[in-house]
């Protein structure tokens, strides 16, 4: 069913929050991947743009030992994944070829206790938000089922990142449904892209600075982001650089 | 039919075992080959995303990648009977088919489409995505254009399964993902592009698509650099001169694309 998922994940995200107490964050999306995919532990690396970021959450002791050894090491999937921008699914680090592709960090990563290696990186086109890492004790592929989870835990963890950075610079929480539920970006998504492309230039910011006004506005003005998108592209709405969005035409 | 054409596209097609395969540039051969080759003006296609979504990967212009995400955000269309049948689909006359698809039939009229035809990209039972062809003028498809357009679909299918088989199990969804955050670094730069110079998404797409031929560099790298700002866009610029937008937003007529230069 389209749309169940991401909700679905949303709650056990939600869900965990409650557990811990806390507002929901990235690090919860995190946690509770670890029981809905079926892997032994988790990790979570926040970073904005090009930096290396730093550890935000570890699920145990080999989950840590994995963030840490990449990050050392600057060989393994996570900086694979950083590097081409999707997933590196390396299910078995026995086997040729993972040893070949990362000949300190495969035999290491065995030795911590790890035997398969799912990175995720955090991110929306060019805007970076980190990396998500899942492992497992034992060999083998995701399941699809699995993999969609994973994904969608990584899409949340993406969005609550976003979140989180914007709060810290100050802007509201923008962006949220329902809830807080991250809005759902998918089946709207290349006019949420064109948009946010349109902005750089209407505002001369980076690419994140432009998703963020973008989900500032939205907020501020209580649209819908799919909304507010189809209103820039069509040049209906121009945002203007500081001090404060403004609005010319009509809706 | 332009044979040298057609051996040169089954070639592209299963051309993807080199050195910098990339999954967009490839279904994008698949789209403006099946415009270039067989009697339709639009081509559009979609791909199944593990989160359980289809997706919209390539299409030959931006009225076609409009017209997919509107059957996907309307849960309707032909596209969607074909992937979710895994059996062709047609229709002939759009126009009398709004009872068959309520919303997706007016909106494919308005948007200059009288006829369409689906085709699944399929593999024994796995369905992966569905190729939709559009044609302006009412009418059926000859019978041999349809093959030759469900024989590229086949290939394409094919020899995006054969890389997962040939390389690694999961090389074909880490391709997949990668594909689907390449096609959004293309929506960005698109939105960027057609903001600096004032021109309408299909312009901004064609530029940026011209400039990677040009440059025999990958669209997406070409995008992302763009969007970095680590690319200037001046030679972009230049290499058209500035449109604006027409007063009733209408896209204009995308060219057809010129040969792909080789690598």
């Amino acid at each position: 069913m389209i749309g169940s998922r991401p909700a679905r994940i949303w709650a056990l995200v939600a869900e965990q929050a409650a557990v811990r107490g806390g507002r929901v964050s990235a690090a919860d999306a995190c946690v509770a991947a670890v029981t809905a995919v079926e892997v032994t532990g988790a990790w979570l690396i926040a970073a904005r743009g090009a930096e290396a970021g730093h550890v935000m959450r570890v699920t145990d002791e080999v989950s840590g030992l994995l963030a840490e050894l990449q990050m050392t090491l600057g060989e393994g999937p996570g900086p694979d994944a950083a590097a081409s921008g999707g997933p590196v699914l390396a299910s078995d680090l026995d086997d040729g070829e993972a040893v070949r592709r990362w000949p300190v960090f495969a035999p290491a990563a065995r030795q911590a206790g790890a035997s398969a290696v799912f990175v995720f990186p955090l991110r929306i086109g060019v805007i970076r938000a980190g990396v998500m890492g899942l492992y497992r004790k034992r060999p083998g592929p995701l399941s699809d089922s699995h993999l969609g989870d994973a994904l969608v835990f990584a899409d949340t963890a993406t969005l609550l990142l976003l979140e989180a950075q914007d709060q810290a610079a100050g802007e509201a929480a923008a962006g949220s449904g329902p809830g807080g539920q991250p809005a759902d970006l998918a089946l709207h998504r290349a006019e949420i892209d064109q948009a946010t492309g349109m902005l750089t230039e209407q505002l001369g910011v980076d690419i994140t600075a432009a998703f963020t006004r973008l989900r500032a506005y939205a907020y501020a003005h209580d649209r819908a982001l799919s909304d507010l998108a189809r209103d820039i592209v069509a040049r209906r709405i121009r945002l203007h650089p500081d001090p404060g969005p403004r609005q010319d035409g009509q809706i | 039919m332009d044979g040298e054409l057609l051996s040169e596209t089954f070639v592209e097609l299963t051309d993807t075992l080199v050195v910098g395969f990339d999954v967009i540039d490839f279904l994008h051969v698949l789209t403006d080959r099946s415009v270039q080759l067989l009697d339709v003006s639009a081509a559009g296609l979609l791909l199944a995303d593990p989160r359980g979504e289809l997706r919209v990967v390539a299409a030959s212009s931006e009225a076609a990648r409009l017209l997919e995400l509107f059957q996907l955000q309307n849960d309707q269309g032909p596209c969607l009977d074909c992937f979710r049948t895994g059996q062709t689909v047609q229709a002939t006359d759009l126009a009398a088919e709004v009872q068959r698809w309520p919303r997706f039939a007016p909106a494919a009229c308005r948007a200059g489409f009288a006829a369409v035809q689906a085709l699944p990209m399929r593999l024994r039972e796995q369905v992966i995505g569905a190729l939709n062809l559009f044609r302006a003028d009412a009418g059926a498809l000859a019978p041999a254009d349809i093959r030759v357009g469900q024989a590229l679909a086949d290939v394409a299918t094919i020899s995006l399964l054969h890389e997962r088989s040939m390389r690694h199990s999961d090389t074909l969804n880490e391709q997949l993902q990668t594909a689907l955050n390449s096609r959004v670094i293309i929506e960005q730069a698109k939105g960027k592009l057609a903001e600096r110079l004032g021109v309408d998404m299909d312009q901004a797409f064609t530029l940026l698509r011209d400039r990677a031929r040009v440059s025999n560099r990958r669209l997406s790298d070409l995008a992302r650099a763009f969007v970095d700002g680590t690319e200037a866009v001046t030679g972009l610029a230049a290499s058209r001169p500035q449109q604006r937008l027409p007063a009733d937003g209408k896209p204009r007529q995308q060219p057809r694309p010129g040969p792909r230069p080789r690598s």
